[in-house]
């Protein structure tokens, strides 16, 4: 397991990104899955920051990176305020109107469309958002 | 952040010279959009070839700049790298903003629809 830690500082979500995505390439992930992970990772950082901790620097921000034969995941924990599902927006909107766009609400919909798994719970006062991305077998040999 | 622009004829071609547009940096990005549609600017062209990582926030304040101009003009983007394109496809913007593989298709293409 690879433990991250970071202040909850705006700042300091991409040396967190930059890690992920540099685990990524290291397990010859392709550039877009890369960034996709990396992508996700980040959404829950800065969930976390702007929402659990409420842009409040001198918190942290825990991302565990856990690799096993089958499947990445990454476990994104705070201590901070609890995230309430039933505020989270549907995402969606109508391309031909503009004023439809979204310009905010779109992390979570990111996360559950690219993420195989993603949980989260409470435990011990502590946050906790697992997001799982299942690795591709290797092909048999013939 | 570093945001280089130019003019050419009516079109402000704006390229970020950072790699991320993100959490940290939108807030400026979206600021900056903004006073440049303010001051009267409404052909723009916005250049992502520097860009390798964009996120939700950053995503967020290029779409704030596209509906702060409305109807009242264009914002184009050109040379988006096939990582961070697959934000747009995701999220469906690819069907929203007009998406050019270079910034010559990019001023071409505004200069057919002015």
């Amino acid at each position: 397991m690879i433990r991250l830690i970071i202040d909850s500082r705006l700042e300091n979500v991409s040396l967190v990104g930059g890690a992920v995505r540099g685990i990524a390439e290291t397990l010859s992930m392709d550039s877009t899955t890369s960034y996709q992970l990396e992508l996700c990772v980040v959404e829950a950082v800065t969930n976390d920051i702007k929402h659990a901790y409420h842009l409040q620097a001198g918190h942290s921000v825990e991302v565990d990176v856990l690799l096993y034969p089958d499947r990445l995941t990454f476990r994104i924990c705070d201590t901070g305020e609890r995230m309430n599902p039933a505020k989270v927006r549907p995402f969606g909107f109508d391309p031909s109107k503009v004023e439809t766009l979204p310009e905010r609400g779109m992390g979570v919909y990111i996360m559950n469309s690219l993420m195989d798994e993603v949980h989260y719970e409470t435990l011990g006062g502590q946050n906790i958002l697992t997001l799982v991305k299942y690795l591709n077998k290797p092909e048999k040999s013939a | 952040m570093q945001l280089k622009h130019k003019k050419t004829n009516d079109v402000l071609i704006v390229r970020p010279l950072e790699k991320r547009i993100d959490a940290s940096t939108a807030a400026e990005f979206k600021k900056k959009m903004g006073e440049w549609i303010d001051a009267g600017n409404r052909q723009i062209v916005l250049n992502l070839s520097e860009v390798d990582f964009i996120d939700s926030s950053g995503l967020g304040a290029i779409i704030s700049g596209f509906k702060k101009i409305g109807n009242d003009g264009n914002l184009v983007i050109c040379t988006v790298k096939e990582s961070v394109m697959s934000l747009f496809r995701l999220t469906r913007m690819n069907r929203v903003f007009d998406i050019y593989a270079s910034e010559t298709e990019a001023l071409d293409a505004l200069s057919v629809k002015a």
